[in-house]
């Protein structure tokens, strides 16, 4: 081990440093950096050295005095890729900029990507740095927004910059949006540059964007359409291979556009091998919903977001004859014209039902929803306004229903939740969650002795009935208050 | 160790620096570079490691002791792997060629991890010190790819 006696130079933390030991004095905090310059101004080399070398700390590793050469340089790029791949994300950027062969062998290790700069994808530079991306997403980079205004502008599906100079209308206007031509050229670049393309998030492209990606990149099997209209499905049978797909249309107080029965139409007669579909924004009926059912064979979620279907279309959801999940989300209503039962049918196969951040208040229309879905195992209720007692037993029609997990919905009492679930022979898992009108003291022993039954129960209905989960056998917590008689707990712990 | 068998078949593994080590072959096989050898024939009674220097060897002959013995707990495995890895960054990177040349994957992984540990949350200035890495980019170069990380692009792989 080798200590020069001079202070070590800050000034130029990119020089290469003396020795180790130097090197080690640098990387510790500034604390430790004075304690040890005074010792080097005070004590001779020897002390230097008994002051450094007790310490039983990692970075004495680096105590080395013969390395003169680049350790990595000997490592071969699979090897150096191997150890790149084990650190952190959030790391990438930061080992970009240690060399020039760091940054390409980490660029290689990057496989999504969100573009912010348009012309970084245009330049070719985004293939340059990555090569080896399988999923973009565009749509931050297709919005033309003063990144430094300090205003954010959030929805769901989109966040962007803006400023003072709004318009009226909508937010966005067709100032702040890249124009279709050069989003078209944009789509040719990336897909001539990443031909291993799987998931690709685009805003505002035509037919003619998506068909030069599905040209050139035959293995995308996933697209999220932002500002989709019923032109640009046009060019959607192109993707051979295409499994998922997210279509959003309008987007309240950003922009709107509009999809219809006829791009779904078109939709469901080229996409045939669909396994997941979103509607965000989207309208149409009846017709539309009939014509995915019919053609795309292999659907197994559907996923309707603030939907505009005309009245009516429920009844169509029964000829998606192998869906598994549906998920409402946000919806203002469900279909307030759902017809007589009789045309209603209802969808053999479905397993879940997700309602989420839902307007639920006509009674009508959950009561269809619940015809078609009478097949359903899993229901869950998110952050659903209106569903009171009287709407929630719409769901006994249900008879197979094995877990039920309520959240946010504040409406339903202890006993509309009882004459409910007390219908569901098969019920073994229930989640209550922050629905304040459900009470611990209010649970009969009827309800207690079914809650000892279940196979997973987790009931927080508010905060002052935190039960932990953890008791085995019952699932249920340790408290005895949960019961209102003592002798309930003893005999079922007999039994 | 885990044969019974009276004779255990041994094999002569010579490194760099000319020194012979003999070891079982149940041990030496684990490395696959040394069992496609073997496989092949192509390496008589003594197999040369010129890549590969003894004192690097004795190392790797005490991990492989160790890994070829099945009564081990995964557990203790762990434990044992996690210490041998406690060494200078200097011997890990010498062992990561030798494991890399032997073809012994899990300890080419335990000992990549060890560095990736050793940089996890370094600054780019901080690793170019650390393995004395020289700072190829102009200045434009680096201000550039700075801007890019700020404007350009962001990584949206999950950890």
């Amino acid at each position: 081990m080798s200590s020069s006696p001079e202070k070590p130079n800050l000034d130029s933390p990119l020089k290469r440093p003396p020795s180790w030991s130097n090197l080690w004095v640098k990387n510790k905090k500034a604390f430790n950096h004075v304690l040890f310059t005074m010792h080097l101004q005070a004590l001779t080399k020897q002390h230097n050295q008994s002051t450094l070398t007790p310490q039983p700390n990692k970075t004495l590793d680096f105590n080395h005095p013969t390395l003169v050469s680049d350790r990595t340089s000997l490592l071969s790029d699979e090897i150096l890729l191997h150890i790149l791949s084990k650190l952190p994300k959030s790391q990438r950027n930061s080992n970009s900029l240690v060399s020039k062969r760091w940054l390409n062998i980490q660029g290689r290790l990057v496989r999504s990507l969100k573009l912010l700069d348009w012309n970084f994808l245009i330049s070719g530079r985004l293939f340059v740095r990555f090569p080896n991306l399988i999923h973009v997403d565009l749509v931050n980079g297709s919005v033309i927004s003063p990144r430094n205004s300090g205003i954010l502008l959030t929805n769901k599906l989109l966040s962007l910059h803006i400023d003072s100079n709004f318009e009226p209308k909508g937010f966005v206007s067709d100032k702040l949006i890249t124009p279709v031509d050069e989003i078209d050229l944009g789509l040719k670049v990336l897909a001539s540059g990443c031909p291993n393309l799987r998931k690709l998030v685009v805003f505002n492209a035509s037919e003619l964007g998506l068909l030069s990606v599905a040209e050139e990149s035959p293995t995308l099997q996933e697209l999220e359409l932002h500002r989709c209209t019923d032109q640009v499905l046009r060019g959607i049978a192109a993707f051979q291979n295409l499994q998922i797909l997210k279509l959003i249309g309008n987007v309240d107080g950003f922009y709107s556009s509009l999809v219809s029965d006829i791009g779904l139409t078109i939709l469901a007669q080229g996409c045939k091998r669909l396994v997941r579909l979103e509607l965000s924004g989207c309208e149409g009926s009846y017709d539309g919903i009939k014509a995915i059912g019919q053609c795309c064979q292999m659907l197994e979620e559907l996923t309707l977001c603030d939907h505009r279907m005309e009245d009516g279309w429920l009844s169509a959801l029964s000829y998606s004859e192998n869906l598994k999940t549906l998920r409402f989300l946000s919806c203002k209503s469900i279909d307030r014209y759902p017809g007589p039962d009789e045309h209603l049918g209802f969808c053999p196969t479905l397993e879940r039902l997700h309602l989420e951040r839902c307007q639920l208040r006509d009674k009508q229309s959950v009561r269809a929803l619940f015809f078609v879905c009478q097949a359903v195992r899993e229901i869950v209720y998110q952050n659903c306004w209106g569903v009171d007692d009287d709407m929630f037993n719409s769901a006994s029609i249900c008879r197979r229903v094995k877990l039920l997990s309520l959240e946010g919905c504040s409406l339903i009492t202890t006993g509309g939740l009882e004459s409910v679930i007390l219908s569901w022979k098969e019920l073994d898992s229930l989640k209550v969650i922050s629905c304040k009108h459900i009470k611990d003291m209010e649970v009969t022993p009827t309800l207690s002795t079914l809650f000892s039954a279940l196979k997973d129960l987790k009931w927080r209905p508010d905060t002052k009935s935190l039960l932990s989960a953890s008791l085995p056998g019952t699932g249920m917590g340790k408290r005895g208050r949960f019961f209102k008689k003592p002798q309930d707990w003893k005999s079922l712990l007999d039994a | 160790m885990a044969t019974t068998t009276t004779e255990t078949k041994m094999l002569t593994l010579c490194t760099s620096d000319k020194q012979q080590f003999q070891i079982e072959e149940t041990i030496a096989l684990q490395a696959v570079t040394i069992r496609n050898m073997v496989e092949d024939e192509c390496a008589s009674n003594v197999i040369p490691l010129p890549n590969v220097n003894s004192k690097i060897m004795i190392q790797i002959i005490e991990y492989l002791k160790k890994h070829v013995d099945s009564s081990v707990s995964k557990e203790d495995m762990e434990k044992f792997d996690s210490a041998f890895v406690e060494k200078k960054l200097s011997e890990i990177f010498d062992i990561i060629l030798a494991a890399n040349y032997l073809n012994i994957k899990n300890l080419l992984d335990i000992c990549c991890q060890r560095v990736a540990d050793v940089m996890k949350n370094k600054s780019p200035e901080w690793v170019r010190r650390t393995f004395n890495i020289v700072n190829d980019f102009t200045a434009e170069e680096e201000a550039k790819i700075r801007k890019e990380h700020e404007w350009a692009f962001e990584g949206v792989d999950e950890d």
